[in-house]
């Protein structure tokens, strides 16, 4: 071996991506010529001197600017959820609060996806095979359920909403979910959350569950507010035990004359 | 790492459509790819900003996404385009080697001096003399984990080419350290 073939192998020494055998004659090499030597040796205090400069953590800032991004482009693409539209829909006939908070949307949005993430991470780690994406998806799901059920006990009614808010993103709700949706809204003191929890249970009307809590929820429920949001559902969904209800709450003598006068227009769309 | 989910299949979920997954390659590679940015420019700003554009980048261009060369290859030779194109547009305002010095002398504070060490702020200055591209293969070799075959990928050369490069870059910042240093080398 030539001086210089020996050189053309030192950037492969350096990150050690040599064979035993290449070493070896590398070794040798060395061991008989100094010059060949000394460029080694200061070419690896360099190479080792580079260590020095530290790996640098960046500002939070740039976490927080890639997820706007992503969440930004995700709605360019238009991959929002019918379901979403629906709400949307309920929002604007009565209810401002919301739609005047898309700061507070994003965050949802981005919470979601550190859930995902941390999903993504748990299924990796604890596998080592490839995870079916249905399987990400359930546990994406599954940590959203979790988060949203244990947000819905929080003493603030804005981590309240939230725990709301990120049910309303769950598919396949369980009935954890669904029972402590039904008793925040039976009994949360917060108008606003009681209200997102009429829409996050609009949209989970199927399950036996939610038709039953709806239709004892009513004659709980004193806030004309609430009352008039429950009444909208029920004539959406007009379903036969929460029409019995709405007839019910019409007798109710305490009732506000224009939630009656609301829950009576509602009977009459629903027999139309 | 060891992951099942490769960055391969991620990437290839993001190039069919669900983007989302972006999200736990950004987890996995932006503290890196921000350090190379660093060690290229010596300004976090600027490095911040950087990767910014680079994942940005990746979403618009995911479809072009092959899945035949490791991610990480493909990530930074979009780096390395977001860092000529952000070198194209300084150009009229500064000379080069202004710009990185003057982004290395108002990056540290004499607090963060101090912290990092005498040894680490000459190895900066020394690092910012070296002209781009050697730094280039320089910084892709011995701090991104790069082998010399994919940083001939990223870079469209041969793999002797790459070494050669790398070879004669650890001598030319040998000579720039050592001149620095007040001609010791400890
Ligand atoms: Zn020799």
């Amino acid at each position: 071996m030539t001086c210089q073939d020996i050189k053309e192998k030192f950037p492969d020494y350096l990150i050690g991506d040599l064979s035993q055998e290449e070493k070896a004659q590398m070794q040798n090499h060395i061991a008989a010529c100094p010059s060949c030597r000394k460029e080694l040796e200061s070419l690896s205090a360099i190479w080792t001197k580079l260590g020095v400069l530290p790996e640098v953590q960046p500002e939070t800032t740039l976490r927080t600017r890639f997820y706007t991004m992503l969440e930004d482009y995700k709605n360019d693409l238009g991959e929002e959820k019918p379901k979403t539209h629906l709400l949307e829909q309920i929002k604007t006939w009565f209810r401002p609060v919301w739609t005047g908070h898309p700061a507070f949307q994003l965050s949802f949005s981005l919470l979601f996806l550190f859930v995902g993430l941390i999903a993504g991470y748990f299924i990796t780690g604890s596998r080592g095979q490839p995870a079916e994406i249905s399987d990400l998806r359930q546990e994406v799901q599954s940590m959203r359920q979790t988060l949203a059920v244990s947000l819905l006990d929080q003493p603030s009614a804005s981590e309240r909403l939230r725990g709301v808010n990120l049910s309303v993103n769950t598919e396949k709700p369980d009935s954890g979910l669904i029972e402590a949706l039904l008793n925040t809204l039976n009994t949360d003191s917060n108008i606003n959350v009681r209200l997102a929890a009429v829409d996050a249970l609009y949209l989970f009307y199927d399950f036996p569950l939610v038709k039953e809590g709806i239709a004892q929820t009513l004659s709980t429920q004193s806030s004309p507010l609430v009352q008039v949001a429950l009444i909208d559902l029920i004539v959406n969904v007009r379903e036969r035990r929460a029409i019995e209800s709405l007839k019910n709450l019409i007798q109710t003598k305490t009732l506000h004359p224009d939630v009656k006068l609301y829950a009576e227009l509602g009977l009459q769309k629903i027999g139309m | 790492m060891v992951s099942a989910m490769t960055d391969i299949q991620m990437m290839e979920d993001v190039r069919d459509g669900k983007v989302e997954r972006l999200a736990v390659l950004f987890e996995r590679h932006h503290v890196p790819l921000f350090n190379f940015f660093l060690r290229l420019t010596g300004s976090s700003n600027i490095s911040e900003d950087l990767v910014q554009d680079v994942f940005y980048r990746i979403l618009n261009y995911r479809h072009t996404y092959k899945g035949q060369s490791k991610f990480t290859t493909w990530m930074y030779q979009i780096a390395r385009n977001t860092h000529i194109d952000y070198l194209r547009k300084k150009k009229e305002e500064l000379p080069l080697d202004k710009q990185w010095n003057e982004a290395l002398c108002t990056e540290l504070s004499p607090d963060e001096k101090l912290e990092q060490g005498q040894d680490a702020i000459l190895m900066r200055e020394a690092l910012a003399k070296l002209p781009l591209k050697k730094r280039e293969v320089l910084i892709l070799s011995r701090y991104q984990n790069l082998k010399y075959k994919e940083i001939a990928e990223l870079l469209g050369c041969q793999i002797g080419t790459v070494k050669a490069h790398v070879h004669r870059a650890i001598k030319d910042l040998g000579k720039i350290y050592f001149e620095l240093s007040g001609g010791t080398v400890s």
